[in-house]
């Protein structure tokens, strides 16, 4: 029987898309011809809301611009805030605010590891992975109140120091979560069927992953030890000992194999924060919110989420207003230059795969 | 490396120095006519081979955009800033997607949000919006509250579905009424009392 050329959606109510977006396939049988990325199903506008609200009032926001890692957007709020301010934070509030980075991380990998298992049908992993997500959630519900969405580092440090006992339970975490982590190298990341959907499915080339600007796992992946940690140290990463794990094949496998590893890092950079938490204030006095003004001026700043360099661009007018935020996340680019490249080859059935592997956050496009 | 490259660039291209925000981080300002040669040159020269991401900031009052290009080197250890001024109505600048692929789409999400023209780039259609004729929504001029208010209904049956404004007043004349009903009864209460201990006296 001859293969019919056909259009489909492949989203926005799909359990193989990471959100609210859809992407248009044209189809040859089931191979792609041709994928058209669309968003504009959860707009909220978040940069104009910013423009009109005072610094504080726009903090409280921020963190929603991603759902499943709201940290990095509210440390990149503070670091762009108090960069334009000329305030400077105590180094008990940097430690905090580092741990707080790196168990958002872990939580991020555990998420992508629930949907990258999802994608195949691998749904115990997703299960557990959720389950052990949320003895992260519950870390931070007891250090910030919110299990989801943290409004925690605020401009001018952290916005309540550490409950007593609170580094003890880290460390408990740890170290449950270190012995944890071989189980899923068993039931997922060595797991044949994995293994088989994944190697040399959706390769990218290293020469394309950095003209093309792609960030994270996606330059990782294929061999390019990119890491803002380590570029441009922010907080104290500079004081702390760390790997950027690399892989060479540019495949998903190569880059689930990159996610993995972080993760073991994530647990050494965690354990040294316990160790080397310093004493101190967590705040630093800041100005009244109605009088806090920022100056004239503009800045870029970044850090390193889950899923590769997460940065803003901000600039202020002389006012209590912020005059623009951008948000610069991994999404834009990667659903919209790489995923329409990559998948055109591609199988069908290969679409969530390969979608769930780049890291996209549709609500970071739509900000 | 660096004090060349900003010795060059304040000769070729800038009035004043390179502005060195962070030890990672600088920005220049320059022309619009001038931006491409410089792009060009950091690219080529100096090592700045990705493009970031492309900004703007609406400054209405002054009647122009700032629309900032942010390049980071091959090491990704130095960002550099390059910050230019161009007309805020009918704007028209150059694409840059023939030379960044990535361009593409950050300049298709500018044109929809500030509605500038990217000349060249062929892929300029909607992005989140839908069948949108308004004013870019990221315009200063842009008042949601006003369009919110002109082109939006509240569905019926909410339980929010009300005039805020009038629905406050009620409530106000209502807790006020309830007030003066509680005094009035307090009053009358006392005046009962004074005329039992009357009655009761004159037994």
């Amino acid at each position: 029987m001859e293969n019919k050329h056909i259009t489909i959606f492949h989203g926005p109510q799909h359990p193989g898309i990471t959100g609210n977006m859809s992407i248009e396939l044209d189809l040859l049988g089931e191979t792609i011809q041709k994928a058209t990325t669309h968003v504009g199903y959860l707009h909220r506008g978040f940069e104009k809301l910013i423009e009109r609200r005072t610094v504080i009032q726009a903090f409280t926001i921020v963190c929603r611009i991603c759902v499943p890692e709201p940290d990095p957007n509210e440390a990149n709020f503070a670091m762009a805030v108090e960069e334009l301010a000329g305030l400077e934070v105590t180094p008990r509030a940097q430690y905090i605010r580092v741990m707080v980075l790196e168990l958002s991380r872990l939580a991020g990998q555990f998420l992508w590891m629930a949907g990258q298992s999802g994608s195949i049908g691998l749904y115990a992993v997703g299960q557990w992975a959720i389950a052990d997500r949320d003895l992260i959630l519950d870390l931070f519900e007891e250090l910030t109140g919110g299990r989801v969405y943290h409004m925690y580092i605020y401009p001018g440090g952290v916005r309540r120091d550490l409950p007593e006992g609170f580094l003890e339970k880290v460390s408990s975490l740890l170290v449950y979560m270190k012995k944890r982590l071989k189980d899923y190298d068993d039931i997922f990341i060595n797991n044949a069927s994995f293994k088989n959907r994944a190697i040399g499915v959706g390769v990218i080339s290293k020469e394309e992953a950095i003209a093309n600007g792609y960030v994270g796992q996606v330059l990782r992946g294929c061999d390019i030890k990119a890491d803002v940690r380590k570029d441009a140290p922010y907080l104290v990463y500079d004081e702390l000992e760390f790997e950027v794990p690399t892989q060479t094949a540019g495949d998903v496998y190569a880059r689930a194999l990159v996610r993995r590893d972080e993760m073991d890092q994530s647990l050494h950079i965690l354990e040294q924060v316990v160790e080397k938490m310093p004493e101190g204030e967590v705040m630093i006095k800041m100005p009244t919110h109605r009088k806090f003004k920022l100056p004239k001026d503009d800045t870029w700043v970044k850090v390193e989420s889950a899923r590769g360099e997460f940065a803003y661009y901000m600039a202020g007018d002389g006012s209590e207003k912020i005059r623009r935020m951008q948000v610069r996340g991994p999404s834009l680019v990667h659903a919209y230059t790489l995923l329409e490249d990559l998948l055109v080859g591609a199988e069908l059935s290969d679409v969530a795969l390969i979608m769930n592997s780049l890291g996209i956050c549709p609500p970071e496009i739509e900000r | 490396m660096e004090t060349i490259m900003f010795k060059e660039i304040k000769k070729r291209f800038a009035t004043y120095d390179v502005e060195v925000k962070r030890n990672d981080l600088y920005k220049v300002g320059i022309k619009y006519s001038r931006l491409f040669e410089l792009v060009h040159m950091l690219r080529d020269q100096y090592d700045y081979k990705t493009l970031n991401a492309i900004t703007c900031t609406d400054w209405i009052e002054e009647g122009h955009f700032a629309l900032t290009y942010i390049l980071t080197t091959l090491d990704r250890k130095h960002t550099f800033m390059i910050q230019t001024m161009v007309n805020r109505e009918n704007t028209q600048v150059e694409t840059f997607s023939h030379e960044f692929k990535q361009a593409e789409i950050m300049e298709r999400d500018l044109h929809e949000m500030y509605g500038i023209d990217f000349i060249g780039n062929e892929n300029l259609k909607e992005l989140s919006l839908e069948n949108w004729v308004h004013t870019p929504p990221l315009r200063r001029e842009f008042d949601t509250l006003e369009f919110v208010t002109n082109h939006l209904t509240f569905r019926e049956g909410r339980d929010d579905n009300v005039d805020t404004k009038a629905e406050t007043k009620r409530l106000r004349a209502l807790k006020k009424a309830a007030k003066e009903a509680a005094k009035k009864a307090k009053e009358e209460a006392e005046v009962q009392k004074l005329k039992d201990e009357e009655v009761k006296d004159g037994k």
